[in-house]
């Protein structure tokens, strides 16, 4: 039985400027079929990660495989099954959206006119696509770009920002479209983006790096409780001092959240044994439950508060 | 095919700026200043069809023709690099080398095209006074119109190769300069700076601008009844012209190819 190789596989990657260490051994796998997010705070190194798999940068160690296919070996074979649209996507300002398109449909050789008129309507450019691109939004650039990395149906999408300069609707509406690709077509995507909550709602799994190195990955839903580390307590009667549940090395923080309810933050998740170490000091609990963690508090926890 | 593609699409971005055809109409423009002025002059610079053609295609390339061959050249590639559509021309299934390739086999095109139309503007403006005759050298050996225009056929291709060459070097100079504005000021300036100083220290034999009108020179020479003759000099300007491309073509791709694009 064989396996089929993952979307994107990244092993050992660095990349240094001068002195500047901006990816620092990053190994990374996105399996076929899966919708990936990709988080770090600004200047962490996750454009140069992502300039690295097209060869706009070039690794100073490591290795970056697509679908199994070394890109410094065999560069047109691995990329041709990919989409790639990087921060702001640039475009011939000079050139219609359509122009634009018909420019890399050419290049790829496989797009035909059809798939061109349906991309455009699919992004919701159909009625300005000979408009020429310096007239366009922000927002219609970012689905022009969108529309670009998707001609000639790539089996991997790598989307960088792309939803930067939308709209909430227009970004729901995108965010929606891919992941019905990736649940109907087996459409692979990694995306970096700095909106938390939709990287929660439609990625299943996420990459966070900090200084290049990678400091969390796996399943959304996993990763977000495996940190479920603050319990939500409520007393029946007195509830213990702040001073005298900081004195066990097991409780990190206590926040008074009103005079019967507390949130203990714990070294580690384990709200049973919490309960029965109240319970043991003669505390009556009448609720307990952990606090849901949001992608958000889940990423400034591990990376110290920066912004993505 | 991938090459023969992005062949196509420099073209198509070339055809869609208005550099190229201001350059056109620019080159026009001098060739009738330049029929104007030629129409005053009464010696033999413009005595015959040929001479007044070989006159004028010297005049456009002694200035306005390097600096517009150098200007579109020069934003080859900064265009694509400093706007950041390099990025996605590069997520395409293709080699850098090819992007390069491309680039540079659309400037030597544009440089066909800006050459052959100033040719045509020339010939067509000299038909109105001037007679495309036979012309006989200062030994009286007489040269048959079809002999004439063989020769200027010849002249005509030698004119290209020190034109490749500054080609070479706008694309060499856009590689390095990210920005347009700044890669064509660096190559329109340093045209005229490698101009104006090779005499002073020494490196005019090494410098291929000093062939730009070599050939139509030596082809106005000729139908002023000079007896004329391509070799050896000929062998020296092709070879210091081709030297010189390819080191330019060597250098510019080496830095295209390796160099990090995330700026």
């Amino acid at each position: 039985m064989t396996t089929s190789p993952p979307a994107l596989m990244l092993d050992q990657l660095s990349k240094h400027f001068g002195r500047l260490q901006a990816v620092d051994n990053l190994s990374l796998q996105i399996e076929a079929g899966q919708m990936a997010g990709f988080l770090g705070p600004n200047g962490a190194g996750k454009s140069t990660t992502l300039y690295m798999i097209p060869r706009l940068v070039r690794p100073t160690t490591g290795r970056i495989e697509i679908f199994g296919v070394d890109i410094w070996r065999d560069y047109k074979r691995a990329i041709r099954n990919v989409g790639i649209t990087v921060e702001v996507p640039a475009f011939y300002e000079f050139l219609s959206g359509r122009a634009n398109l018909e420019l890399t449909a050419r290049v790829l050789g496989k797009v035909s006119s059809l798939e061109i008129d349906e991309i455009l309507e699919r992004i919701g450019l159909a009625d300005r696509q000979h408009d020429r691109v310096r007239v366009y939004s922000t927002g219609m650039r970012q689905r022009l770009g969108i529309g670009r990395a998707m001609l000639g149906r790539p089996r991997f999408l790598i989307l960088d920002e792309p939803t930067n300069g939308m709209d909430p609707e227009g970004t729901d509406e995108m965010l929606s479209f891919l992941r019905e690709k990736v649940r109907n077509e087996g459409l692979t995507i990694f995306i970096s983006s700095h909106l938390m909550s939709e990287i929660e709602e439609f990625c299943d799994t996420v990459y966070v790096i900090n200084h290049g190195r990678l400091v969390a990955s796996g399943g959304v839903r996993e990763l977000l409780k495996a940190h479920e580390r603050i319990v939500r307590v409520t007393f029946q009667g007195q509830p213990p001092t702040r001073e005298f549940l900081s004195h066990h090395e097991q409780i990190r923080k206590v926040e008074v959240i009103a005079a019967d309810t507390m949130e203990i933050t714990l070294a580690r998740d384990d709200a049973a044994w919490l309960n029965q170490y109240l319970q043991k000091e003669g505390f009556r609990v009448s609720a307990i439950a952990s606090k849901r963690k949001t992608l958000k508090e889940f990423f400034l926890s591990i990376t110290g508060g920066g912004k993505v | 095919m991938h090459f023969l593609n992005l062949l196509r699409n420099e073209v198509t971005k070339l055809t869609r700026h208005i550099l190229l055809y201001f350059s056109l109409f620019a080159a026009g423009l001098v060739c009738v200043i330049i029929y104007f002025v030629g129409g005053q002059l009464s010696d033999s610079a413009t005595t015959n069809a040929w001479g007044y053609v070989a006159f004028s295609m010297q005049m456009v390339f002694t200035d306005i023709g390097p600096v517009l061959v150098i200007s579109v050249a020069a934003r080859l590639v900064a265009l694509e690099t400093r706007g950041g559509t390099i990025r996605s021309l590069l997520a395409a299934p293709v080699y850098r080398w090819e992007i390069y390739a491309a680039k540079a086999v659309t400037g030597l095109l544009y440089m066909i095209v800006f050459s052959a139309t100033t040719l045509l503007i020339s010939a067509l403006l000299a038909r109105i006074h001037y007679h495309f005759g036979a012309v006989s050298d200062a030994y009286g050996v007489v040269y048959n119109p079809t002999q004439v225009f063989h020769a200027f056929l010849i002249g005509y291709a030698l004119s290209w190769v020190p034109l490749v060459a500054l080609v070479m070097y706008g694309i060499l100079i856009s590689t390095v300069f990210k920005n347009v504005g700044t890669a064509t000021s660096v190559g329109i300036t340093s045209l005229f700076l490698i101009d104006f100083t090779k005499h002073l220290i020494g490196l005019d034999p090494f410098v291929f601008t000093r062939d730009i009108n070599y050939s139509w020179l030596t082809l106005q020479q000729m139908t002023q009844g000079m007896d004329y003759a391509w070799r050896p000099e000929v062998w020296r300007m092709i070879t210091l012209s081709g030297v010189s491309a390819i080191i330019a073509f060597g250098i510019g791709l080496v830095i295209f190819v390796r160099e990090d694009l995330n700026h």
